[in-house]
């Protein structure tokens, strides 16, 4: 390279330079502006009531506390309510990884009757948006005497054609060969989905499963209509029923939000690379 | 005892017929190849054996039973695929005993069985590694032993050396031999590689287009091909064709008129033939470089390409009859351009007539 080349590269790597600079701080920026109100969040809650509705902007607690954590602890259900998030969000994801794997399995693998026109019911189901579901499902569930229970509140969660889709796809992309070397060993139908499909795709069923978990989790609309006892709310509800006769208390509201958030958040930080893929998955399908 | 009989099976695809009435029998502890083209039904013959595709009409039979209507897993097959399909997400060990444990053998059973498996293929080593970390050969061996562990009554193999490379290829040809002898089990082996079904196979069947063309032993298939497809298959380089006439017959043999007007006596066997064209086929091995001027050369030509194999020299002749190929023992001093004549061993010359059957 002659003389006035590397000197030109060189401006080049300095504008580079320069460039990839201001991306870094303004990206920097970005970040700074979208969790500071996390910040905020959590700062206020280790600061006393008073000091939350003081004039002017306190970055940081001048009196640090933790009451309101220990209010919403064990003034509240807030314990059952964790203990009914977990049991109506693990039996769904159980439910619907088993039954979407199934019907998943059966429609890309074994041919009966009515086999294409099931998978475009299920595919059409995506243009149904759960809102518009919302006053069946409320029928249904207090015909069969299910409102106000458990049960009530997981069974219309149970509907997941996007699950049922994934696992289609994926399985269609398992060699023939597979199949048909187990099927020679001696495999039925629920060896081959147990111990050859399902295995082959633990990636695609764990991602499934989180993300399902944490949308479960995080679900308020249907459990909020299912349930009005106290005993059977899940934490997205329960939640709401922390209020105060005299006025909002924001620390203790703030706590109470960060409490029921953080579960989930903590399986996120876990698992992010699977909650991206199955992410990743779902939209590919719906893009 | 016959071991795999089939009795005019066909297979159809909506209205294409891919299989055409096809009767074969395979003897009891034989190995024979299934070996055609890309596209003749090779492996679609195999897969009716095995039960992964249905029989249109006819019938399949192993050791005497009527398997037709039966599930593969009840036939008393096993089957190495192409592509091994070893089960990724189990170890060697697993994979060997996916079979007895779907049958219900006790895990000390399947213990024992594995071990003699992995010890007869040398597999021991690798028992607890995955497929992912094995070389070809490993893996062809595992699945191998995959379908030892079942003691079946007929192996079936669908081409499983042809995503090893050339090297592996030969070496593990000599493993499946050893296997063969060792065992004397019945196998079905589908190849389009001719070298593997003539090192391989007792038995070998060739098929064309769904049609059996026919069935012999290596040598018989190389030697006496019954027809022209046969002739222009088996044989690698494979065999020169020539347009001749037969102009007259003899109780010896026909007079043969080449192209080039010399005439040969080709001894052909069976009744008298009658004159009219035909084709002539020579193997390149039966033909030899002679001088241009020379008395025993029946045609004359001009040397175009030379292949030097180190053992064999390929040499490709421009003739009035078109290119013909003369393999020659060793390193032949020869030269592209030169001019030479072209004799021909007729105790190995082949007559085919206009429906491509040898006369």
């Amino acid at each position: 390279m002659s003389a006035p080349e590397m000197a030109a590269a060189h401006r080049n790597i300095r504008r580079l330079d320069r460039i990839g600079l201001a991306l870094t701080l303004a990206t920097v920026l970005g970040a700074i502006l979208w969790a500071f109100p996390l910040y905020w969040a959590v700062v206020t809650t280790l600061k006393p009531e008073a000091e939350v509705v003081q004039a002017g902007v306190v970055l940081w607690p001048r009196h640090f506390t933790l009451d309101n954590y220990f209010h919403v602890l064990f003034d509240t259900k807030i314990g059952l309510w964790y203990i009914n998030s977990l049991i109506t969000s693990g039996a769904v994801t159980l439910i619907v990884v088993v039954m979407a794997a199934g019907a998943g399995y059966a429609i890309s693998q074994l041919a009966f009757p009515g086999r294409q026109a099931l998978w475009w019911m299920i595919l059409a189901s995506f243009m149904v948006p759960i809102q518009a579901l919302i006053v069946n499902h409320f029928i249904l569930m207090s015909q069969f005497h299910l409102i106000n229970t458990l049960a009530g509140v997981v069974g219309p969660q149970l509907i997941a054609p996007v699950t049922v889709i994934i696992y289609k796809q994926f399985f269609d992309s398992v060699p023939k060969d597979f199949r048909e070397a187990a099927v020679i060993d001696g495999a039925n139908n629920f060896h081959l989905l147990f111990r050859i499909y399902l295995p082959m795709n633990w990636g695609v069923t764990t991602a499934l499963g989180i993300i399902t978990f944490i949308g479960a989790w995080n679900l308020f609309l249907w459990p909020f209509l299912a349930v009005t006892s106290q005993e059977e709310m899940n934490v997205s509800v329960g939640i709401t029923q922390v209020f105060d006769a005299f006025g909002v208390k924001y620390a203790r509201d703030l706590a109470t939000a960060i409490l029921a958030a953080m579960p989930v958040a903590i399986v996120y930080l876990i698992f992010q690379r699977r909650v991206t893929q199955a992410i990743m998955l779902s939209a590919g399908i719906k893009g | 005892m016959h071991s795999v009989e089939l009795r005019r099976v066909s297979k159809r695809y909506g209205a294409l017929k891919v299989i055409h009435d096809l009767s074969l029998t395979v003897e009891k502890g034989s190995f024979t190849a299934l070996l055609g083209p890309s596209g003749c039904g090779k492996s679609t013959l195999l897969r009716m054996i095995a039960g992964l595709e249905e029989i249109s009409s006819g019938q399949c039979l192993i050791d005497a039973v009527d398997v037709t209507q039966m599930p593969p897993a009840n036939r008393g097959i096993a089957m190495v695929f192409q592509s091994y399909a070893l089960y990724p997400h189990m170890t060697v060990r697993d994979n060997i005993a996916f079979s007895l444990s779907i049958a219900g053998v006790s895990k000390q059973g399947q213990k024992q069985r594995v071990s003699e498996v992995a010890r007869m293929l040398q597999l021991e080593a690798l028992l607890e590694r995955r497929p992912a970390q094995l070389s070809g050969g490993q893996r062809q061996r595992v699945a191998i032993g995959r379908a030892l562990v079942r003691d079946p009554k007929v192996f079936l193999f669908d081409e499983p050396l042809s995503n090893l490379d050339a090297m592996l290829r030969v070496q593990m040809r000599l493993e499946l031999a050893k296997l063969h002898k060792d065992l004397r089990a019945t196998m079905i082996y589908v190849t389009h590689d001719q070298t593997e079904a003539m090192t391989l196979a007792d038995q070998i069947v060739v098929l064309d287009k769904g049609v059996i063309s026919q069935v012999g032993s290596p040598l018989e298939l190389y030697n006496r091909p019954s027809n022209r497809f046969v002739a222009s298959f088996v044989g690698s380089p494979s065999m020169n064709f020539l347009a001749a006439e037969i102009v007259g017959a003899e109780q010896s043999g026909a007079i043969v008129k080449l192209p080039g007007a010399a005439s040969v006596r080709i001894p052909v066997r069976g009744a008298a033939l009658a004159a009219g064209p035909v084709e002539l086929g020579v193997r390149p091995e039966h033909l030899t470089l002679t001088g241009p001027e020379d008395a025993s050369a029946v045609l004359g030509g001009t040397i175009g390409i030379v292949e030097h194999l180190g053992s064999a020299t390929l040499v490709y002749v421009d003739t009035s009859a078109g290119s013909l190929i003369v393999a020659g023992e060793g390193n032949l001093d020869v030269k592209a351009g030169a001019a030479v004549g072209l004799g021909l061993d007729v105790k190995h010359a082949h007559l085919f007539g206009a429906d491509g059957a040898a006369l």
